[in-house]
């Protein structure tokens, strides 16, 4: 753990660390030697030799003093360094962050970012200021106190050595258990709880199927079943822990057992035995405070290996400076074969071109990888094989800000920020200007949406957007895209097409684009299709088919299955014409 | 209107639902009475566990007493008693394995009530959530239950299972180690606590505004949490849009300036509570004393046995008040907790008849309906979008600034009949809808099923009766038959496949690993058409007489629209059927149209009937096209006008190949 501490810290912290390390080293040592000058002190006042038992008082107030000022040192070294590593975590996993590729961020891996990023960087935190020193002072004096003891009999001093593998035997044996109990039973309780979400979650569809009032079978067992696991966690691991703290209770007795033997036989002298009574008694204390901390310790133990985990994802090589572009707006696949799992292609050997301020559409059935070609132009990863192109340069030519200054994204997943809508859509040019702005929102319908809610430009979107529909999130998209005004547009339209007014700011949006920019977009609405300039059909992870919609009609092929179907879903109707009158009131 | 205020079992002090918005509001109570409240269930258990860790913490000084009488023993003038000395030893022995023994005997009772506790609290959590309103549900809430259901029971965890035992130690220990040395040497208690008022002074002043300090680091570290979740959340987008150094920027800002907020608010403390803390640091106790003690050995007060009494009871009773202190922001963060868990428990539920009535026949009448949602500043009211998604939060405008989302509606839906719902963004046509499946209750006026007011039904025969399929589909965490099943439990294998089969989902459930036994989530994932088409097998098996349809659903998935779309036709048969309207050419064949305008309902009739009457509907239909395809084609002319005129889909709908749904009788 200190390894992936000082990892995390780098280089110019390290030795601040050591430091840190050292201090608290000695002080725990100290603390070892104040106590075991009780054992001179108490023989002197024992044998009534008060002169000898001051002088001994007086070397030990100056250890005391020394501990003292080594425990203040080693606490505020402690919380400098937590300090330090609260700012390097933080630094380190927004550089790290900032660098790593955009495909890296699925849904899983934010959040377990984020998670690591604020609770997991404060639990490590509390590992130098709180947790450390009374696991080392724990084992450091009680070692001291044995060392001690050896000096002034060896035959306790052999007690104590012996007793301490079985301490820590029984420690480990009963941590471990306890560990193993505690991860069930927290999979236990988790399970409960987010059986209790689901509950609430999909309360419309319980009730409606009559299932939120006669209990509902899977939670009712899930709570159950987390009654048990706790119960049975009890169970195991309460005679381990009972056990364990014996272990240490037992040899606090078993060294009160060998010295009264020793004295009871005359082989140590009492008084000299009663002063060691009095350290022996300091030997356990703190070895019960490191049992009890331990725990905690490995919690942020764990905090720490995943933090350093993120920290070892392999960032996205980019070139110090881009090529100049050769044909700017141009989008070039050459040859391109990519797979998310090796041996699983997606896409196998495509080639086309789409030509500077052109429009193409792509189509093709589920799983044809539409949503990874655009993908690759945006280098959310990198190709297995060929070369994907944008202006004429290999994307891996260009650094990651050239690249993105060449692209718009108006992709399915839309994230906003909790902040006002205006500046959700400046998030696309932050130098725009009002007007800009206000013309981006028209074409994009978010006006529309503005005029309806009670504060307006100034409405907060919540977290990620969350008090917005898919649809009005996506217009707030294509409004950015549009204030961007990049060379070249990327643009899913799945999500868009869900309703008829989404559908017709999407149409206006494309238009827009379209005097600017080379647009890429991949198309499920028949008029996007019509309207582009050439029509990319791809299917099993190649291109089955290009060409302009007359041609490809004419050709009869996938694409004319495709457009029949579409035309077949854009007409229907839910019941078929009613006859004149209908059933009226 | 039969009776509207019909007051439930657990209606009797609390106020019907739809007020209750943003989220849960009860008269602030004392955090301390929540909390004795909330623990009652396991207070029996509480107290066992307080008296034997009492018990075990004064056992706890037995030992140390103990050695202080070996060492009497061991240092007689007359010699040592072997005897006597063992006695003593197998008391020191006893001791120490019952002290111990006791407090881990009370903390696992005080474990076994957590535990208890929690599985209690969870279930009476589940109770209150299944009673609700659903208006109540909203994206917020569902923070606010993940909260409560996973990290508040967890805070809670601390204080039932730890707090009480350690108390008692810490209350107990020192207490009867000072009665042992005062009963020894009045002086000698008191050196025990020498050093003490040092840290008491220093503590007092550290714990002076220690709530307001607590509660602003609190708030920073909220803060700069969901600075950094949002740039880790925002990083895509950001990079998309190439202002990534900006961002960062942003976020090295917000962390930087929590971390010296953070370290100016702890550093003065920390020095303080360091510097102080060694008051109780056990080499400070020893040197104080035996310097102490050495001086009343010499004034003849005491002998050197007491004082080695004393030092070892003096450096024992501090441990005890380091725990409890140690706890201190647990404990806050427990009280914190079984506050936002009462409120959660103190939510009002939808209040439910006492002498239910039975629905005679599947008439539908909204009479004289108003609904508003009752929170007119509506930062964040319920979902009842007119919006597509049927999504929820702060635009949920109701189309009125009061708040209110439907006014005086009247409208009767006779059975076996379709009737849509249309009209612009925000005029209460979601509202509406969900209004007949008692996600809220209405403000004013009535709807009645069958002649019964949906209040008066009882809820398992009132969703027997009335079912829906919306656009967020809700799969849960169970295999697909399950799924399919939930309306009833008891359907035959037969009937099962039949309903997948009408709802084209039955093929692609058995290309599924383990067909309809394979677990969604986890063996199976669903597009979002695909999820539509379950919803839609799930709404034909439960075979409910009336059925809520959102229309969007059959533009849900581009991929599979027309699978989508003759489901749709096959479960919109033959049932009474309320139709919430987006695209009209997908209406034009309903029994009525219902064009809603400002939470107002302006005109009814056919299509023909509102054409021929030139209103908003005949507007409507005008801006629209009238025509299917979005005519909006950017740069070229739009394809094929009119598609259903060819007569290639309308009636392909299984089940309808008359032209005409077959009707029901009333």
């Amino acid at each position: 753990m200190i390894r992936d501490l000082a990892r995390i810290l780098g280089p110019a912290h390290r030795g601040a660390l050591r430091t840190y390390l050292a201090w608290l080293v000695g002080y725990a040592v100290l603390q070892g030697v104040s106590m075991a000058l009780l054992v001179p002190v108490l023989d002197a006042l024992l044998r009534g030799d008060t002169g000898q038992a001051l002088r001994w008082l007086a070397v030990m107030a100056v250890v005391v003093t020394a501990t003292c000022v080594a425990r203040y040192v080693q606490a505020m070294k402690g919380f400098g360094l937590s300090l330090v590593t609260l700012g390097t975590l933080h630094d380190r996993l927004g550089d790290h962050v900032a660098r790593l590729p955009l495909g890296w961020f699925t849904t899983e891996t934010t959040g377990r970012l984020s998670r690591s990023a604020t609770g997991g960087v404060q639990s490590v935190t509390t590992v130098t200021a709180h947790l450390l020193a009374p696991v080392v002072s724990g084992v450091l004096t009680p070692a001291t106190i044995a060392v001690a003891l050896f000096v002034f009999d060896w035959r306790l001093g052999v007690t104590a050595v012996l007793c301490a593998p079985l301490i820590l035997l029984t420690h480990r044996w009963s941590a471990a258990a306890v560990g193993r109990g505690e991860e069930r039973a927290d999979a236990a309780a988790t399970v409960a709880a987010s059986r209790v979400v689901e509950y609430a979650r999909n309360q419309q569809t319980l009730r409606a199927f009559g299932r939120a009032s006669g209990g509902y079978r899977p939670l009712e067992d899930a709570i159950a079943a987390q009654r048990t696991a706790g119960g049975r966690w009890l169970a195991e691991t309460f005679p381990k822990i009972l056990s364990g703290g014996l272990v240490v209770q037992l040899s606090f007795a078993a060294l009160i057992t060998v010295g009264t033997l020793l004295a009871v036989d005359g082989s140590i002298e009492p008084v000299r035995l009663v002063a060691l009574l009095a350290l022996t008694a300091r030997f356990t204390g703190p070895l019960s405070e490191a049992a009890a901390r331990a725990g905690a310790l490995r919690m942020a133990g764990n905090d720490l290996r995943r933090l350093v985990e993120i920290l070892d994802e392999p960032p996205l090589a980019e070139p110090e400076e881009s090529r100049p572009l050769t044909a700017p707006g141009e989008i070039e696949f050459d040859r391109v074969g990519f797979g998310y799992r090796p041996g699983e292609p997606v896409l196998r050997d495509v080639s086309f071109r789409v030509p500077a301020r052109t429009m193409t559409a792509v189509v093709g059935p589920s799983g044809a990888g539409k949503t990874t070609l655009t993908r690759l132009i945006a280098r959310f990863f990198d190709v297995d094989s060929g070369s994907v192109r944008v202006g004429g340069v290999d994307v891996r030519q260009l650094t990651g800000e050239d690249l993105m200054s060449q692209l718009s994204l108006v992709f399915q997943d839309v994230y906003l920020f909790n902040d006002t809508l205006e500046a959700n859509i400046r998030v696309g040019r932050p130098d725009a200007s009002d007007a800009e702005v206000r013309e981006a929102a028209r074409l994009a319908g978010v006006d529309e949406l503005v005029a309806r809610l009670p504060r307006g430009w100034e409405t907060r979107v919540g977290e990620g957007g969350m008090s917005l529909s898919g649809g009005e999130r996506q217009r707030v998209s294509v409004a950015r895209a549009i204030l961007k005004r990049a060379p070249i547009v990327l643009l899913d339209e799945a999500t868009a097409a869900l309703d008829p007014e989404n559908e017709r700011y999407v149409q206006r949006a494309l238009r827009t684009l379209m005097e600017h920019s080379t647009l890429l977009v991949i198309a499920h609405k028949l008029p996007t299709v019509v309207a582009a300039d050439r029509i990319l059909v791809l299917d099993g992870g190649g291109v089955a088919e290009v060409g302009t919609h007359e041609e490809l009609l004419a050709a009869g092929g996938r694409y004319t299955a495709f457009w029949n179907e579409r035309r077949r879903g854009d007409g229907w109707r839910l019941v078929p014409t009613a006859p004149e009158g209908g059933v009226g009131r | 209107m039969t009776s509207t205020t019909v007051d439930g079992p657990a209606g009797t002090e609390e106020h019907p639902a739809p007020g209750a918005g943003g989220g849960p509001s009860h008269p602030p109570k004392d955090a301390q009475a929540a909390l004795r409240e909330l623990r009652r269930p396991v207070a029996g258990l509480t107290r066992a566990g307080v008296l034997l860790g009492g018990l075990g913490a004064l056992t706890t000084l037995v030992p140390f007493i103990g050695i202080a009488e070996l060492a009497k023993e061991l240092l007689r003038a007359d010699g040592v008693d072997g005897g006597r000395a063992a006695g003593i030893v197998v008391v020191i022995v006893l001791g120490l394995a019952l002290g111990w023994t006791c407090t881990g005997v009370a903390l696992w009772l005080t474990h076994v009530a957590d535990s208890r506790l929690q599985a209690l609290l969870r279930r009476r959590m589940v109770d209150r959530l299944g009673g609700v309103g659903l208006g109540w549900y909203s994206a917020t809430t569902s923070g606010q239950v993940r909260k409560a259901a996973q990290n508040d029971l967890n805070d809670l965890h601390h204080l039932v299972a730890h707090h009480d035992v350690e108390a008692a130690a810490a209350v107990v220990l020192p207490l009867g180690g000072l009665t042992y040395l005062f009963w020894l040497d009045w002086r000698l208690g008191l050196l025990a606590m020498a050093t003490l008022p040092l840290y008491a002074l220093a503590y007092g002043w550290m714990m002076r505004g220690i709530g307001d300090k607590l509660q602003q680091m609190d708030t920073a570290f909220g803060r700069v949490s969901a600075a950094i979740v949002e740039f880790v959340h925002g990083i895509a987008v950001v990079k998309s849009f190439g202002t990534t150094g900006r961002a960062h920027h942003a976020y090295r800002e917000a962390t930087h300036s929590f971390g010296r907020r953070y370290e100016g608010w702890v550093r003065p403390m920390l020095r303080l509570e360091a510097s102080t803390s060694m008051a109780l640091s056990a080499p400070v106790i020893a040197v104080v004393s035996l310097a102490g003690g050495i001086w009343f050995v010499e004034r003849g007060w005491v002998g050197p046995i007491d004082v080695l009494a004393q030092v070892l009871v003096a450096l024992i009773i501090p441990t005890t008040l380091q725990t409890v202190n140690e706890g201190f922001t647990a404990r806050g963060a427990a009280r914190a907790a079984a506050e936002r868990i009462t409120s959660l428990l103190a939510t009002p539920v939808l209040p439910v008849a006492e002498r239910p009535v039975h629905p005679r026949g599947h008439l539908v009448e909204f009479d004289d309906v108003t609904f508003g949602y009752g929170s007119p500043d509506g930062e964040v009211g319920p979902d009842g979008s007119d919006g597509p998604d049927g999504g929820s939060g702060a635009s949920r405008a109701s189309g009125e600034p009061d708040g209110v989302a439907v006014r005086g509606v009247s409208l009767t839906c006779r059975p076996g009949t379709v009737t849509a719902l249309v009209g612009p963004s925000g005029a209460g046509k979601s509202t509406l809808a969900k209004l007949l499946l008692r996600f809220h209750d209405v403000t004013d006026g009535a709807i009645r099923v069958g002649g019964a007011d949906l209040r008066d039904i009882a809820p398992e025969e009132l969703y027997r009766t009335v079912g829906f399929v919306l656009q967020d589909v809700q799969l849960l965490h169970g295999t697909v038959a399950e799924n399919l099943r939930l309306g009833r439990p008891d359907a035959t294998d037969e009937e099962l496949l039949a309903a997948a089969t009408a709802a084209q989902i039955h093929e692609r459930i058995t290309e599924l690993p383990r067909g309809y036994d394979s677990v969604i989530g986890e063996e199976a994932r669903f597009s979002g058409g695909e999820a539509q088409r379950l919803a839609i097998a799930r709404a034909l098996l439960a075979d409910t007489p009336v059925l809520v349809l959102d229309e969007a659903t059959a533009f849900a998935d581009p991929e599979s629209e027309a699978r989508i779309q003759d489901a749709l036709s096959a479960v919109a048969t033959g049932r009474t059927v309320l139709v919430i309207a987006h695209r009209l050419s997908t209406i034009v064949g309903v029994d009525r149209i219902a064009v809603l305008e400002g939470g107002r309902l302006v005109e009814t009739g056919t299509h023909r009937e509102l054409i021929a009457g030139g209103g908003t509907y005949a507007r409507m239909w005008d801006a629209y096209g009238g025509d299917t395809s979005g005519a909006e084609a950017p740069g070229a002319e739009a394809p094929g006008d009119e598609a259903p005129e060819d007569g290639t889909h309308a009636n392909t709908a299984p089940g309808t190949d008359s032209g005409r749904p077959e009707r029901s009788e009333a």
